[in-house]
Protein backbone atom coordinates (compact mmCIF):
# COMPACT_ATOMS: atom_id res chain seq x y z
CA UNK A 1 0.00 0.00 0.00
CA UNK A 2 1.43 3.38 -0.99
CA UNK A 3 1.46 5.69 2.00
CA UNK A 4 1.89 9.44 2.08
CA UNK A 5 2.05 11.11 5.51
CA UNK A 6 2.45 14.85 5.85
CA UNK A 7 2.27 17.44 8.61
CA UNK A 8 1.41 20.80 7.09
CA UNK A 9 1.96 24.16 8.74
CA UNK A 10 -0.39 25.98 6.36
CA UNK A 11 -3.68 25.25 4.65
CA UNK A 12 -3.91 21.69 3.38
CA UNK A 13 -3.21 21.42 -0.33
CA UNK A 14 -4.95 18.37 -1.74
CA UNK A 15 -2.61 16.45 -4.01
CA UNK A 16 -3.71 15.27 -7.43
CA UNK A 17 -5.05 11.72 -7.31
CA UNK A 18 -2.99 9.01 -8.96
CA UNK A 19 -4.05 7.86 -12.38
CA UNK A 20 -4.80 4.17 -12.29
CA UNK A 21 -7.49 1.95 -13.71
CA UNK A 22 -7.27 -0.41 -10.75
CA UNK A 23 -9.04 1.98 -8.38
CA UNK A 24 -12.76 1.40 -7.96
CA UNK A 25 -13.25 3.54 -4.86
CA UNK A 26 -11.78 6.78 -3.62
CA UNK A 27 -12.82 7.80 -0.09
CA UNK A 28 -11.94 11.29 1.13
CA UNK A 29 -12.31 12.72 4.61
CA UNK A 30 -11.91 16.35 5.61
CA UNK A 31 -11.80 17.08 9.32
CA UNK A 32 -13.02 20.67 9.72
CA UNK A 33 -12.59 22.94 12.75
CA UNK A 34 -16.06 23.71 14.12
CA UNK A 35 -17.09 27.03 15.65
CA UNK A 36 -17.81 25.42 19.03
CA UNK A 37 -15.56 23.34 21.26
CA UNK A 38 -17.11 21.80 24.38
CA UNK A 39 -20.10 24.09 23.92
CA UNK A 40 -18.11 27.32 23.79
CA UNK A 41 -17.47 29.46 20.70
CA UNK A 42 -13.88 29.38 19.48
CA UNK A 43 -11.84 31.21 16.86
CA UNK A 44 -9.83 28.14 15.94
CA UNK A 45 -7.64 25.35 17.23
CA UNK A 46 -3.93 25.18 17.84
CA UNK A 47 -2.37 21.82 16.94
CA UNK A 48 0.96 20.35 17.95
CA UNK A 49 2.52 16.93 17.36
CA UNK A 50 5.44 14.80 18.36
CA UNK A 51 6.16 14.39 14.68
CA UNK A 52 8.64 11.49 14.53
CA UNK A 53 6.50 9.38 16.84
CA UNK A 54 3.25 10.41 15.15
CA UNK A 55 4.67 9.43 11.77
CA UNK A 56 5.79 6.06 13.13
CA UNK A 57 2.45 5.40 14.83
CA UNK A 58 0.45 6.21 11.72
CA UNK A 59 2.61 3.90 9.60
CA UNK A 60 2.15 1.12 12.15
CA UNK A 61 -1.61 1.66 12.23
CA UNK A 62 -1.76 1.54 8.44
CA UNK A 63 0.31 -1.64 8.36
CA UNK A 64 -2.13 -3.26 10.79
CA UNK A 65 -5.24 -2.00 9.01
CA UNK A 66 -4.03 -3.09 5.58
CA UNK A 67 -4.47 -6.71 6.68
CA UNK A 68 -8.20 -6.27 7.18
CA UNK A 69 -8.79 -3.40 4.73
CA UNK A 70 -6.61 -4.03 1.66
CA UNK A 71 -6.21 -0.68 -0.08
CA UNK A 72 -3.98 0.68 -2.80
CA UNK A 73 -2.90 3.99 -1.33
CA UNK A 74 -3.45 6.36 1.57
CA UNK A 75 -2.83 10.08 1.84
CA UNK A 76 -2.78 11.43 5.37
CA UNK A 77 -2.26 15.14 5.91
CA UNK A 78 -2.61 16.72 9.36
CA UNK A 79 -2.26 20.41 9.86
CA UNK A 80 -0.19 21.80 12.74
CA UNK A 81 -0.16 25.24 14.30
CA UNK A 82 -3.16 27.54 14.17
CA UNK A 83 -6.21 26.35 12.21
CA UNK A 84 -9.12 28.82 12.05
CA UNK A 85 -12.74 27.77 12.27
CA UNK A 86 -14.00 26.47 8.94
CA UNK A 87 -10.65 25.19 7.69
CA UNK A 88 -9.53 21.57 7.51
CA UNK A 89 -7.17 20.21 10.14
CA UNK A 90 -7.13 16.70 8.67
CA UNK A 91 -7.34 15.21 5.21
CA UNK A 92 -7.40 11.51 4.45
CA UNK A 93 -7.76 9.97 1.01
CA UNK A 94 -7.90 6.25 0.43
CA UNK A 95 -7.89 4.41 -2.87
CA UNK A 96 -9.04 0.82 -3.09
CA UNK A 97 -10.53 -1.54 -5.58
CA UNK A 98 -13.86 -1.54 -3.69
CA UNK A 99 -15.75 0.77 -1.33
CA UNK A 100 -15.72 -1.49 1.74
CA UNK A 101 -11.96 -1.40 2.40
CA UNK A 102 -11.77 2.29 1.48
CA UNK A 103 -14.47 3.26 4.00
CA UNK A 104 -13.28 0.71 6.57
CA UNK A 105 -9.68 1.85 6.56
CA UNK A 106 -10.70 5.52 6.71
CA UNK A 107 -12.96 4.99 9.71
CA UNK A 108 -10.52 2.79 11.63
CA UNK A 109 -7.59 5.08 10.90
CA UNK A 110 -9.43 8.07 12.38
CA UNK A 111 -10.50 6.06 15.44
CA UNK A 112 -6.93 4.94 16.13
CA UNK A 113 -5.56 8.41 15.37
CA UNK A 114 -7.69 9.76 18.19
CA UNK A 115 -6.49 7.02 20.54
CA UNK A 116 -2.76 6.61 19.98
CA UNK A 117 -1.17 9.17 17.68
CA UNK A 118 0.64 11.95 19.59
CA UNK A 119 -1.13 14.99 18.18
CA UNK A 120 -2.85 17.54 20.42
CA UNK A 121 -5.21 20.43 19.96
CA UNK A 122 -6.02 23.38 22.19
CA UNK A 123 -8.73 25.93 21.58
CA UNK A 124 -8.73 29.71 21.61
CA UNK A 125 -11.97 31.51 22.49
CA UNK A 126 -13.70 33.59 19.86
CA UNK A 127 -13.27 37.35 20.31
CA UNK B 1 18.67 11.34 28.09
CA UNK B 2 16.50 13.97 26.43
CA UNK B 3 13.09 14.39 28.09
CA UNK B 4 10.23 15.97 26.14
CA UNK B 5 6.89 17.09 27.51
CA UNK B 6 3.98 17.90 25.20
CA UNK B 7 0.69 19.81 25.52
CA UNK B 8 -0.86 19.31 28.99
CA UNK B 9 2.29 17.49 30.16
CA UNK B 10 4.33 20.59 29.34
CA UNK B 11 2.01 22.70 31.47
CA UNK B 12 2.12 20.21 34.33
CA UNK B 13 5.91 19.79 34.35
CA UNK B 14 6.84 23.37 33.51
CA UNK B 15 9.29 22.34 30.78
CA UNK B 16 9.13 21.27 27.16
CA UNK B 17 12.58 19.76 26.86
CA UNK B 18 15.54 19.05 29.08
CA UNK B 19 18.56 16.80 29.16
CA UNK B 20 19.75 14.71 32.10
CA UNK B 21 22.25 11.90 32.62
CA UNK B 22 20.56 8.49 32.91
CA UNK B 23 21.56 4.89 33.51
CA UNK B 24 20.18 2.01 31.36
CA UNK B 25 18.65 0.45 34.46
CA UNK B 26 16.53 3.50 35.25
CA UNK B 27 12.84 3.59 34.39
CA UNK B 28 10.77 6.45 32.99
CA UNK B 29 9.06 6.69 36.36
CA UNK B 30 12.40 7.11 38.14
CA UNK B 31 13.59 9.74 35.67
CA UNK B 32 10.40 11.75 36.08
CA UNK B 33 10.71 11.51 39.84
CA UNK B 34 14.06 13.23 39.51
CA UNK B 35 13.04 16.08 37.22
CA UNK B 36 9.39 16.59 38.25
CA UNK B 37 8.95 15.03 41.69
CA UNK B 38 5.46 16.43 42.24
CA UNK B 39 4.12 15.17 38.90
CA UNK B 40 1.44 12.50 39.08
CA UNK B 41 1.45 10.13 36.12
CA UNK B 42 -2.28 9.56 35.85
CA UNK B 43 -3.52 10.12 32.28
CA UNK B 44 0.07 10.36 31.07
CA UNK B 45 1.90 7.79 28.94
CA UNK B 46 5.63 7.38 28.45
CA UNK B 47 7.32 6.96 25.08
CA UNK B 48 10.90 5.83 24.64
CA UNK B 49 12.57 6.54 21.31
CA UNK B 50 9.14 7.08 19.68
CA UNK B 51 7.46 3.95 21.11
CA UNK B 52 4.95 3.76 23.95
CA UNK B 53 6.72 2.37 26.99
CA UNK B 54 5.78 1.12 30.42
CA UNK B 55 6.61 3.57 33.20
CA UNK B 56 8.41 0.79 35.10
CA UNK B 57 10.47 -0.80 32.30
CA UNK B 58 14.17 0.15 32.25
CA UNK B 59 15.12 2.53 29.45
CA UNK B 60 18.19 0.60 28.30
CA UNK B 61 20.23 2.50 25.74
CA UNK B 62 17.39 4.78 24.66
CA UNK B 63 18.11 8.45 24.15
CA UNK B 64 14.68 10.13 24.28
CA UNK B 65 11.81 9.98 26.75
CA UNK B 66 8.56 11.73 25.91
CA UNK B 67 5.70 12.42 28.28
CA UNK B 68 2.49 11.89 26.34
CA UNK B 69 -0.81 13.29 27.66
CA UNK B 70 -4.16 12.20 26.22
CA UNK B 71 -4.01 12.74 22.47
CA UNK B 72 -6.59 14.77 20.55
CA UNK B 73 -5.67 14.85 16.89
CA UNK B 74 -8.11 15.02 14.03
Amino acid sequence: MDTHIEFATGPIVIPAPPTTRETGARAEFHGIVRENEHGRPIAGLQYEAYIPMADRQIRRILDQLSATHPCQSVWFIHRLGWVPVGEASLYIRVHASHRQPAFGLSMDLIDLLKKDVPIWKSSSPAC
Amino acid sequence: MKILAFAAARERTGFSELEIPAEPSETPRALLARVAPSLTLDSLRAAIDYEYWDWDTPIGLATELAIIPAVSGG
